[in-house]
């Protein structure tokens, strides 16, 4: 007997065939070839592993330095692997519910996506707010503020919905801590980068801060990025941004992050510009890695398939 | 002497267009509004190959935009893969195409083909029985997915007289036939009915096929 889905139709004919006469029966089906069992696991010993790719995985969290069986990968790398991607995967198929901002205490906007799918291949809508958003947001939000928080989906509503309104307070707190006054706290849903320049503009911010899921790495379905801008208008560009990515407990934790981006938003002000134009050296000792250019530790791995 | 072996029909090309250009997609009666990405498969058996683009739409969401049968059969084709059909699906997600494609050929390596009728198999009988239709062969035969049929193609001949046998010895009821000559030069006919009506008449007329094999004259 095969293991494949019966046809109904082939099992029929058989019989019929006996019916018929037939005294030869169907030619059995071909027979599986034996299966052998899997080779015990093998790892590269470690007088094989190259040093070198020892080095360098210490710097990184690519896929560096992890042997290899023959000319194959090692079986837990690929499970790894694979488990890494279907978290990310995960994360992007995730959707923002409705309600969840309302629920949460913030204004809801929407940008001019019309569903998720849409969402995630017209990048250009979702950088803009749907007219009665933008209505609705330009007659009730509070004007002429120093800073401007949004909290938004972006490429993982899973980190949103985690993180995310603890990075919100936490960045209020550290903002009137400093005496600027925040605007109208807010999330918008389908939200792209670029949308912190519409809300930041209707409400007149001086700057507009964006809390939003990053696009998800193998393995981190849960990391939010912030992206800032001093003077937020329809038409900046990224190069009048700053930004601070990996905000989740095994990159920067949101606490620290909240004061970091707190720092930045000062220096923004000191300084009335963000983007490539922007002096970070002043309070580099508060700002830790994030003044250090792109330059990050690499972050710890987390196993999702037990070794 | 052997009957009834199963002939495989075999798939000569399968191909991909991820993003295929809207003419194109309009001249094959996608719409380019909701299709981006075709598959195309040939195969050497066309009627095997329709049940399989109908069964890729219950497993993927997809659309059968074209799909017809090349004139004189697979014995005559017009270059080495091109077989005896061309089957055209279209969807939205290049992905889906993946998994329509992976379900046609299962169905074709797994369930539809043509049986011989006699002891060389030159005579074939397609007497295939599709439980649950999808939603291209449905639209056809002006049922509903998930009813079943009875989908039958035989010689002109062997088909005409074995449609009469099927009709009469199951509650079934003719949807559509398909006189010759078609494309191919076969006949076909699709009958409705329960699922065992629709499996009995199947057999009965893969049996009536053999016995006009047997004895092609009765005087």
């Amino acid at each position: 007997m095969s293991l494949r889905p019966l046809s109904r139709t082939r099992d029929l004919v058989a019989q019929l065939r006996r019916q018929l006469g037939e005294d030869d029966p169907m030619p059995p089906r071909a027979p599986l070839p034996p299966v052998e069992l899997p080779p015990q696991r093998v790892f590269p010993s470690p007088s094989r592993r190259s040093r070198l790719a020892d080095l360098a995985a210490a710097h990184t969290t690519a896929l560096v330095g992890i042997g290899s069986v023959g000319t194959r990968y090692a079986t837990d790398v690929v499970l790894q692997f694979q488990a890494e991607l279907a978290v990310a995967h995960g994360a992007v198929a995730t959707e923002l519910p409705e309600e969840w901002a309302v629920a949460q205490g913030y204004v809801s906007l929407g940008s001019r996506v019309t569903s998720h799918r849409e969402f995630l291949l017209r990048p250009d809508l979702g950088r803009r707010l749907a007219p009665e958003s933008a209505e609705r947001w330009a007659a009730t939000c509070r004007k002429e503020v120093d800073v401007q928080p949004i909290l938004a989906d972006g490429l993982s509503a899973v980190a949103t919905q985690g993180a995310g309104p603890a990075l919100m307070s936490a960045f209020i707190a550290e903002c009137e801590k400093r005496g600027f006054s925040t605007g109208t706290p807010v999330c918008a849903r389908h939200a792209r980068v670029w949308l912190e320049d519409e809300i930041g503009e209707l409400a007149r911010a001086k700057v507009a801060v964006i809390l939003l899921g990053e696009r998800p790495g193998l393995g981190t379905g849960d990391g939010l990025s912030a992206y800032l801008v001093y003077g937020p208008k329809v038409g900046n560009t990224d190069g009048q941004r700053n930004m601070m990515s990996n905000i989740h407990n095994r990159g920067t934790p949101p606490v620290d992050a909240a004061r970091r981006l707190a720092v930045m938003a000062q220096l923004m002000l000191e300084q009335k510009t963000s983007g490539v134009h922007l002096d970070l050296s002043p309070r580099a000792a508060e700002l830790g890695e994030a003044a250090r250019g792109g330059y990050r530790a690499p972050q710890v791995r987390t196993r999702l398939v037990e070794g | 002497m052997p009957v009834l072996e199963a002939l495989l029909p075999r798939v000569l090309a399968v191909r991909r267009i991820p993003g295929a250009d809207p003419a194109l997609l309009r001249a094959y009666g996608a719409d380019p509004e909701r299709h981006r990405s075709l598959g195309l498969i040939t195969v050497d058996q066309d009627d095997p190959t329709y049940v399989a683009l109908d069964e890729a739409t219950k497993h993927a969401r997809v659309d059968v935009v074209y799909a017809r049968s090349f004139y004189a059969g697979s014995k005559h084709q017009s270059g080495p893969l091109s077989g005896e059909i061309l089957g055209v699906i279209a969807s939205d997600d290049p992905s889906e195409i993946d998994s329509a494609l992976d379900a046609i050929l299962q169905t074709l390596a797994h369930d539809a083909c043509f049986y011989g009728a006699n002891a060389d198999s030159s005579i074939a009988v397609f007497p295939h029985v599709i439980a649950s239709l999808g939603h291209y062969l449905s639209a056809q035969a002006g049922l509903r997915p998930g009813e079943p049929m009875a989908y039958l193609v035989a010689p002109p001949l062997e088909g005409t007289l074995a449609l009469d046998f099927a009709l009469k010895s199951a509650d079934v009821r003719l949807l559509k036939a398909f006189p010759p000559p078609t494309e191919t030069n076969f006949t076909a006919a699709w009958l409705a009915g329960d699922l065992p009506a629709c499996e009995a008449a199947a057999m009965a007329y893969a049996e009536a096929v053999v016995d006009v094999a047997r004895q092609p004259r009765d005087r």
